[in-house]
């Protein structure tokens, strides 16, 4: 049979475009083949960049969603979850508050300054859009070592750009975390979450559009080319050439979105609106599909009515545009003069570009042409939901005898000093004074403390913030990681009098590509869930950032989370550090998990630990920690962290006050023998308790009140006198001695010994 | 009934609400006046001008308020002798304006500040905390990236000179001349400071040395 070449060539040709195509729109053969079948045709023109966004995993969660359903979501408290733009939680007495935390890594690595500063804008319209005040940021930040190539940079632009935006915008940064791993040389990350109030009688605004004639309004600045395809940007692992990925980032205007903000709730206030959603990744697509979709009605928009910076901007341009300070909005036809003339004042445009319609159809306009008419529910609900390979995890790191996660120093008053000026575990406090804390005059602790905390002005009670994921616990093991991640800053905000109400997570993992990211990821999620089931913490908002991988490396598994939690009032609040001589010093103590922690990742570059983390006595002892912090008396608090006892024995002689620690006493706290290095070992868990010494047999009492009810089976928690405060000094038995005044040079120091340039 | 006090407010002000309630909660009336309006310079027994960052500190911290309608009447007030306060931004555009002699420079560490400081009162203000005598000291947080006060060696002679330095930094946290970090103008009813004493106002806050400035 003969063939005809010239048809040949062309077939190769079409094959050739096609997969040129599909590399463009970073969408793969059977992704393609579904798109046809749900159209009952190819897809045509602009189809190709809808479904490139809208099922990008930033956008579509295709390889999360089946893990992410099993997460525990509910309490009588939840008012909105997932499916909206931040989660609310119900405070009582009429007060709600809106938070979730999210992540901007790639644009951050990129470009780290507009990476960040435009990561707390998105966050902040996430909050507002629903009509809740933003009354708090939180940052959480993961830095390579501070010699590899670029990190003084990315660092100082990270920081900038989070101060630039969130002191300009006037929302208070609370609280933060910040480490260091050589697993983030090549991709950081940055979280950022914020916390909006609803005060008594503030309604809730939905992003779901209603009420076909209601028309669709284009608000805040104009749309240029900045952020172009940044959603699928943000899918795809790092190779060598991230620098030319630089025009994907979007740029921020923090005066502009203060407009907004001040706009916005304005409108909300006189009720003006149907529905409202900000234009975050994927622009103007997500947000009109996304609001077409959950409303169950069409939309028809018109692009050439978008305002534009650039007027040569084609239709897929203005449709993935990224462009910050933006939000679409649904309204009354009658009610749209008075929603201009709110933002006129605040010098802010107001656009109609198009109108609810009764069919469940998206069509986009452009100069008297239909470029598309579509299913909105084809490209937000019908994404590909992968199970992609994942085993079961195994318990790596586990050793059997203790002696093998110990350290063999011989001066522990040296390494002492040596954890405080390692950046590790040197005070932050380079990042914090760049970010104005106290904006709102609502901040009654702040990021110099364990937990952020704002009074609420209408109940006059505290909302405490804490962030929480420890990424070196997640390198001993994925599923502990994840109980860590929850447990430990729910442990921190009990300390201080807080019930832990409900939580946000930012789910930081590699290439889900791989079976072992995929492994750990589910196991995280194991272990988170374990624990929010036990405190009765819903996980009620968040997102997931995959593809953190940077030529073929994967960062540490980091499932961030932001925790809230509420208490009766914002007086006698324990603080972190001895304050004065002759308190009474106890150690709280749950047996359980014993790792080598920071310091043996500092010595050894590994992670080892003996023990198992259980979950239901990990969550009994949170609880008893909440009833112990309330005794009257208790002075100070706080969770041993990283670097163990003695580092959190430091920490707290750091306002010049230290402890005289009895030795013999430490040892039947522990329950054994103990030296130098079980100092330094992170044990899951314990915490640190200073109480007026006239006061301290309350605190025997309720220790012994709650054991009594205890029930967590096998493992039963210690409260054991270790010490006292004195002025000045700090001596754990013989093994450590130094005055508090070289601590704290230490402690101030080693951020400098680090980052020379930074200071 | 006693004239309220008139809190100015520009496109990015973002410390208005806390100076309003500031205000109220010392028992004051407290009125917005919002930039693009002129008020009547009699109908306000003192005038606040918040911090924050009015037009985004485009241009120059302050410059743009400076130059806005609601501006005109602020000085024909201070003209009058109505008190007018600036708190950090306020203190740029009052400067700016030329109500306040010097300028405020970006901090000597090029970086944004939020701390705590403690200041020194050189010379009491008989509007603005006019129970606190000379030589107290105050507790007040700080959180500005331009808040170094500059003058040239001539003007800081005269403010030394005619008793126009009004707060001092007990520790020079950016820079500023002399430690400055309060000043007032010759006839002493315009002044202003770079700390922030509505941020501490009740224990809570972690200090309590703010409320005199606003027993008005």
């Amino acid at each position: 049979m003969k063939t005809d070449p010239k048809s040949n060539q062309r077939s190769e040709r079409d094959i050739s475009e096609h997969a040129a195509k599909l590399k463009t729109y970073r969408l793969n053969e059977s992704e393609y083949e579904l798109i046809s079948k749900l159209l009952a045709r190819p897809p045509r023109g602009i189809e190709w960049a809808l479904f490139s966004a809208l099922w990008s995993e930033h956008c579509s969660y295709k390889s999360s969603k089946v893990h992410l359903k099993k997460l525990f979501n509910k309490s009588a408290r939840v008012v909105e979850s997932f499916g909206e733009n931040a989660g609310v939680v119900d405070l009582g007495e009429g007060e709600r508050v809106a938070f979730k935390i999210e992540s901007h890594n790639h644009p951050s690595y990129i470009e780290p300054y507009q990476g960040a500063a435009t990561g707390v804008g998105g966050i902040l319209r996430d909050i507002f859009t629903m009509g809740a005040r933003p009354i708090a940021l939180a940052d959480y930040l993961c830095f390579g070592e501070p010699t590899a190539s670029r990190m003084t940079q990315l660092v100082n632009g990270v920081v900038r750009g989070i101060g630039g935006y969130g002191n300009c915008v006037g929302v208070p940064t609370i609280t933060g975390q910040t480490e260091f791993h050589e697993s983030y040389n090549g991709n950081i990350l940055v979280n950022a979450m914020a916390v909006g109030l609803f005060r008594p009688g503030d309604k809730i605004f939905l992003s779901k559009a209603k009420g076909p004639g209601n028309w669709v309004v284009y608000v805040g600045a104009k749309t240029g080319r900045d952020g172009v395809h940044g959603a699928s940007m943000a899918s795809e692992s790092f190779e060598a050439d991230s620098a030319a990925k630089r025009p994907t980032v979007q740029i921020g205007d923090p005066f502009y979105e203060k407009l907004l903000i001040e706009s916005c709730l304005e409108v909300m206030k006189e009720d003006l609106v149907v529905a409202i959603q900000d234009m975050g990744a994927a622009g103007l697509t997500s947000s009109s599909f996304e609001m077409a979709s959950k409303g169950g009605v069409g939309l028809s928009i018109h692009l050439d009515k978008v305002p534009l910076r650039d007027s040569s901007m084609t239709p897929e341009d203005i449709l993935l545009s990224e462009s910050q300070e933006r939000m679409l909005l649904v309204c009354e036809p009658r009610k749209f003069d008075r929603i201009a003339a709110i933002f006129h004042r605040w010098g802010l445009d107001a656009v109609t570009i198009g109108e609810v319609t009764e069919k469940k159809t998206v069509e986009l306009h452009w100069r008297g042409e239909v470029l598309t008419e579509i299913d909105p529910d084809l490209l937000v609900e019908n994404a590909p939901q992968y199970q992609r390979p994942w085993q079961p995890l195994l318990p790596q790191n586990r050793v059997n005898e203790r002696s093998e996660i110990g350290l063999k120093e011989t001066d522990w008053t040296t390494f002492l000093k040596e954890t405080l000026t390692d950046v590790r575990g040197t005070s932050r406090e380079w990042v914090y004074r760049q970010y104005d804390s106290r904006v709102g005059a609502s901040t009654a602790r702040d990021c110099r403390d364990s937990v952020g905390i704002v009074r609420l002005k209408d109940s006059e009670r505290g909302l405490g913030v804490v962030l929480g994921c420890r990424p070196h616990v997640m390198r001993f093991d994925a599923r502990v990681g994840g109980v860590d991640s929850i447990a430990y800053p729910a442990l921190e905000l009990a300390l201080k009098g807080f019930d832990t109400l409900a939580v946000t997570d930012c789910l930081n993992f590699g290439n889900p590509e791989r079976e072992n990211v995929m492994s750990d990821f589910v196991a995280s999620l194991e272990g988170m869930n374990s624990i929010c089931a036990g405190l009765a913490a819903p996980i009620i908002s968040g997102n997931v950032s995959f593809y953190n991988e940077t030529m073929g490396k994967n960062i540490t598994p980091t499932p961030s989370t932001g925790l809230v939690g509420l208490r009766a009032d914002v007086k006698n609040l324990p603080q972190s550090t001895f304050e004065r001589s002759g308190q009474e010093v106890y150690l709280l103590r749950l047996p359980g998990l014993v790792v080598g922690g920071v310091a043996q990742e500092m010595r050894q570059k590994k992670i080892t630990g003996l023990g198992i983390a259980d979950a239901d006595a990990i969550c009994a002892f949170v609880r008893m920690a909440l009833k112990l912090s309330e005794v009257q008396g208790v002075e100070a608090t706080r969770a041993v962290g990283k670097f163990g006892l003695a580092y959190a024995f430091a920490r707290m002689a750091t306002d010049g006050f230290g402890a005289r620690l009895d030795f013999e006493a430490l040892k039947l706290a522990r329950g054994g023998e103990i030296d130098g290095a079980a100092l330094f070992e992170e044990h899951l868990y314990e915490a640190i308790f200073a109480v007026d010494s006239a006061r301290a047999r309350a605190l025997d009492e309720a220790f012994a009140a709650v054991m009594k009810t205890w029930h967590a089976s096998g493992v039963k928690p210690t409260l054991t006198r270790v010490g006292r405060t004195v002025a000045g000094r700090l001596e754990i038995g013989s093994l450590i001695e130094t005055d508090t005044a070289s601590l704290i040079e230490n402690y101030h120091q080693g951020w400098g010994r680090g980052f020379a340039d930074l200071h | 009934m006693s004239l309220p006090v008139g809190v100015l407010r520009f496109p990015g002000t973002n410390c208005d609400r806390d100076v309003f309630e500031a205000v109220t909660s010392q028992g004051a009336r407290a009125e917005w006046l919002w930039h693009a309006d002129r008020f009547d310079p009699k109908g306000y027994r003192a005038l606040l001008l918040p911090g924050g960052f009015s037009y985004g500190d485009y241009l120059r911290a302050g410059a743009l308020a400076a130059r806005s309608p609601v501006m005109d009447s602020a000085r024909e007030a201070a003209q009058r002798g109505v008190p007018v306060l600036g708190i950090c931004n306020g203190f740029q555009i009052l400067c700016e304006a030329g109500l306040l002699p010097g300028v405020l420079i970006r901090n000597q560490g090029l970086r944004f500040i939020d701390d705590w400081v403690e200041l020194n009162l050189v010379n009491a203000q008989p509007h603005f905390g006019r129970r606190m005598t000379a030589g107290i000291r105050a507790r007040l947080p700080i959180a500005h990236a331009d808040g170094r006060y500059y003058i040239e060696d001539d003007g800081l002679k005269r403010l030394q000179d005619r008793g126009q330095i009004w707060w001092t930094f007990s520790k020079n946290p950016n820079g500023a001349m002399a430690d400055i970090a309060g000043v007032m103008n010759e006839a002493k009813n315009v002044a202003a400071l770079m700390p922030h004493p509505e941020r501490a106002m009740y224990e809570w806050m972690g200090g309590t040395d703010g409320a005199a400035f606003f027993d008005l």
